[in-house]
């Protein structure tokens, strides 16, 4: 379960969170919509420990992470995939998400054994499997498609087998059939496991099908929250973003 | 170290004041190539490591133009001069290849200039020191006692001549449209590109105009000093210093920086004569730990 | 799966014992001493120069002073061979191993200290404060003349003493030694390389950002590659010192940390083995150049623009890439 209560940031005066508070059930699914410059990102950052907020507090489960560093709050269970694609180009997929399982076991501080030999590589094929990455297993990163390389961005937090998954726009810069790929892979995934899953997407249709409860961000505030349904009927988000979302989603 | 030895020089009026001259001269002349090493820093985002060169060729064009035209500040300008096709040379020739590479080929890069430059030079002038350029004959009087403190009055035409350069290159910077442009290109050259303006003219004009300040702090520094292939080294490790020290890209910074590395190289002689390079460093150490950006540098 | 862990380690193992066997009959081919001691001082050049890949290669930070340990590294061995601790100590037979882990160690504490603040500094920063440490030190070994022999270098020289039947005085034991501890160190780096840490190192090179999302502490990691890298570069300067028998203050010059640059930029630094063969070419150059011409700087400058601006990589680079190309 993670939980934020009240939680403020602001960057040289300009309140980029402002009060925000959220509880989520654990192994639910949620999406974070609203328009750019909503402060989704940096809510995202706020919770991995990323930057560090000015007021209020977030746990994971009974546990308060609020001021931990970066590294503690990843050991606790939480993971997080990046808006642009954050990966190693010069390593394999398999190499990658084998030294992701290591990194979070410490075992990249072991001097003796031989990384190409390490069991972790067998493990790592199972993660490739389930995020769809087995065909190009043996690929070297920056040589992947960009949908491999936003689903290898994934598969290294799935590597940190996280209580809570972190997604940011999943399916940025794809077009609408690969998105849809995207997000039914992401969907399976969260199925498969009983991670807490956040996402932030732009695409209604997504959000609406996907998830199970959706919070509305606007100018750093959470305009809305609650199932897709009351969502789609909340006067505000349709006043606020809905109304111009929609639009924007049917000119691209 | 020999604290004694400072204390009473500070506390004597006629070593002070020397040595205080002396700082102002080490540290304006410093500042004439350091000023272009930061500039060039600022705009292209290259650390020229080869600036010491151009120092060095300052001194030896200077030196043969006064062979050929027996004129002080003739001379003095034509080495200026000189120093500033060869930066434009060598811009358009070599560094502009490597605008885009690692850090590591730019090091290269200036270290294979480096080498073959220092060996033209003693392919064209020998490997023997060159008797310094002279002073000019107004200037061959006795020196000023002042306080007991012996000053030459050449010194003081140093420093105010640099001083003098100092103001000028800081009007440019801040008061014509090429220096608006000049600060443009260091923030955010794509927008300049934009805009239409050739970056690549903002580019080499810059570099030309430091490599010709740092000509005309070599051809300055010959005429007192002997002239030798090598003798860019240490100011161009200096400039370093001044430039980190200053804060990389700033030039208000690298003139400050220049001040304090020069009073301490005259008075660190005096405290702890093998040592005072060893300080200068201690400096920059302090500097990059406590503020990475130097005194002057903006964050970006 | 602890079959193949054994075997790729066996397999360096052998590839060690053979290179050294093959160094070993390389001395008897060539009877000629010119030749065997450029086979050692390449072995020297290019342990220091494999050492400095560790950070430029595989951990992606252009360090600008590893000279500073080569220097200690020879200045430790000199200073303790021509110490009175060992008549004190009667250490006799022991000194020249004791001298020499002396010289990793010393150069390891001292790489603990400069990489504790360096590291905090990145790209341009990390390269400048180190230079600075490297002058600091190249200073320090000046102005302590009493110690250090100041701007003449350690003179005198200094007795090397036979151990467990090996006399450094022989010039075949001073070769099979020399390429002995070389290779004993190359294949401690291939180790390290190799080994998840090796890759934790490549991680850092490739992307800065996302190795603590990953819960990767990349400080301590980077911390330990460049006391490694420092340790390794002060074994280097140690026998450097044993061959020269003394130690000089332009080891320690800024002009010094050039020369490996160089060798990777040679031989090139995403293989292992790259700037190996790049202290091969730059020692075969330098010799050849300076036998045949005044001129070394021009011809040696125009070498390092070809490289530069035409090939971009090290030899052994290009090679291996064709080869994966074809």
């Amino acid at each position: 379960m993670l939980i934020l209560k009240n939680v403020t940031k602001s960057f040289g005066g300009i309140i980029a969170t402002n009060d925000v508070s959220m509880k989520l059930k654990p192994g639910s699914i949620n999406a974070i919509i609203g328009p750019n410059g909503a402060g989704k990102t940096t809510l995202f950052n706020l919770i991995t420990g990323k930057i560090k907020n000015d007021a209020g507090q977030i746990f994971i489960e009974d546990k308060n992470i609020t001021g931990l560093s970066e590294l503690q709050i990843t050991h606790l269970g939480v993971a997080r995939a990046f808006q642009i694609t954050n990966i190693f180009p010069s390593f394999s997929v398999k190499e990658s998400i084998t030294a992701a399982i290591l990194a979070k076991n410490h075992g990249l501080n072991n001097i003796w054994k031989r990384f190409k030999d390490h069991p972790a590589q067998e493990e790592s094929k199972n993660i490739a499997a389930i995020t769809g990455l087995d065909e190009v297993f043996n690929i070297q990163s920056d040589e992947l498609s960009h949908g491999d390389q936003k689903l290898l961005d994934i598969a290294l937090a799935l590597a940190m087998k996280p209580q809570v998954l972190l997604l940011d726009e999943p399916t940025a810069g794809m077009g609408s059939e690969e998105r849809w790929k995207m997000i039914n892979r992401v969907k399976d995934l969260w199925k498969k496991t009983n991670m807490t899953l956040v996402f932030i997407e732009h695409d209604m249709d997504i959000v609406f099908n996907v998830a199970q409860k959706i919070y509305v961000l606007h100018q750093g505030e959470i305009l809305a929250e609650g199932s897709p349904k009351s969502i789609k009927n909340n006067q505000n988000v349709i006043d606020a973003y809905l109304g111009g979302g929609q639009k924007k989603n049917e000119s691209t | 170290m020999e604290v004694l030895a400072l204390l009473d020089c500070l506390s004597a009026p006629a070593c002070l004041l020397s040595q205080a001259v002396g700082g102002l001269k080490i540290g304006m002349l410093l500042f004439l190539v350091a000023s272009g090493l930061t500039l060039i820093f600022g705009v292209l985002g290259i650390i020229n490591f080869a600036h010491g060169i151009l120092y060095m060729l300052g001194a030896y064009f200077a030196w043969q133009a006064m062979e050929l035209t027996g004129h002080f500040g003739l001379s003095v300008l034509i080495g200026a001069i000189g120093v500033g096709i060869f930066g434009l040379a060598f811009e358009r020739g070599l560094i502009k290849r490597v605008y885009e590479s690692n850090l590591l080929i730019q090091i290269l890069l200036c270290y294979a200039v480096i080498l073959i430059v220092d060996d033209l030079v003693m392919i064209i002038w020998g490997d023997e020191f060159l008797s310094s350029i002279g002073v000019p004959e107004i200037f061959q009087v006795p020196p000023l006692f002042i306080f007991d403190a012996v000053i030459p009055p050449f010194h003081l035409a140093i420093i105010f001549t640099s001083l003098l350069i100092a103001i000028l290159l800081w009007m440019l910077m801040t008061r014509s449209r090429f220096g608006s442009l000049v600060r443009a290109a260091a923030i955010n050259p794509k927008m300049l590109e934009a805009l239409g303006i050739n970056t690549n003219f903002i580019r080499y004009s810059v570099f030309v105009l430091g490599s010709f300040l740092a000509g005309l702090g070599g051809a300055l520094a010959a005429s007192e000093r002997s002239i030798v292939s090598q003798m860019g080294n240490s100011i161009l490790i200096e400039s370093f210093i001044v430039t980190v020290i200053g804060g990389m890209g700033s030039i208000g910074g690298a003139f400050l920086a220049s001040l304090i590395i020069g009073m301490a190289r005259s008075f660190g002689a005096v405290a702890m004569p093998l040592f005072t390079d060893g300080l200068m460093f201690l400096i920059m150490v302090l500097v990059l730990i406590l503020r990475p950006r130097g005194i002057m540098g903006e964050k970006k | 799966m602890n079959v193949s862990i054994k075997d790729s380690f066996k397999k360096d193992a052998i590839y060690s014992v053979v290179s050294w066997i093959a160094l070993l009959s390389l001395y008897f081919i060539f009877n000629d001493h010119g030749i065997q001691d450029i086979i050692t001082k390449v072995a020297i050049l290019g342990l220091f120069a494999m050492s400095l890949n560790i950070l430029i290669g595989y951990l992606g930070l252009i360090a600008f002073g590893h000279a500073t340990f080569f220097a200690a590294g020879a200045y430790t061995l000199g200073l303790f061979l021509q110490s009175d601790f060992i008549i004190e100590y009667n250490i006799g037979s022991w000194s020249i191993p004791i001298a020499l882990s002396l010289s990793v160690l010393l150069p390891g504490i001292l790489a603990t200290i400069v990489g504790v603040i360096c590291i905090r500094l990145r790209e341009i920063y990390f390269s400048f404060l180190t230079l600075a440490f490297q002058m600091i030190f190249y200073s320090l070994i000046l102005a302590l003349v009493g110690i250090t022999g100041g701007d003449q270098g350690l003179m005198g020289g200094f007795p090397k003493p036979p151990f467990l039947g090996i006399d450094l005085g022989i010039h075949f034991h001073f070769y099979a030694f020399t390429t002995f501890i070389v290779i004993l160190a190359v294949f401690l780096m291939r180790q390290i390389i190799e080994s998840p840490f090796g890759y934790g190192l490549r991680m850092i090179r490739d992307n800065h950002e996302r190795p603590a999302a990953l819960g990767f502490n990349i400080r301590s990691h980077q911390l330990l590659a460049f006391i490694i890298a420092g340790s390794l570069a002060g074994l280097a300067g140690s026998l450097q010192a044993l061959l020269d028998v003394g130690a000089y203050p332009e080891w320690a010059f800024w002009s010094k940390s050039a020369e490996p640059l160089f060798m990777i930029l040679l031989g090139g630094m995403q293989t292992f083995l790259g700037p190996l063969l790049g202290a091969l070419i730059f020692e075969l150059l330098n010799d050849f150049v300076s036998a045949n011409t005044r001129y070394y700087g021009l011809i040696l400058g125009l070498v390092i623009l070809i490289f530069v601006l035409g090939f971009k990589k090290g030899l052994l680079d290009w090679i291996v890439i064709r080869g994966r190309k074809n």
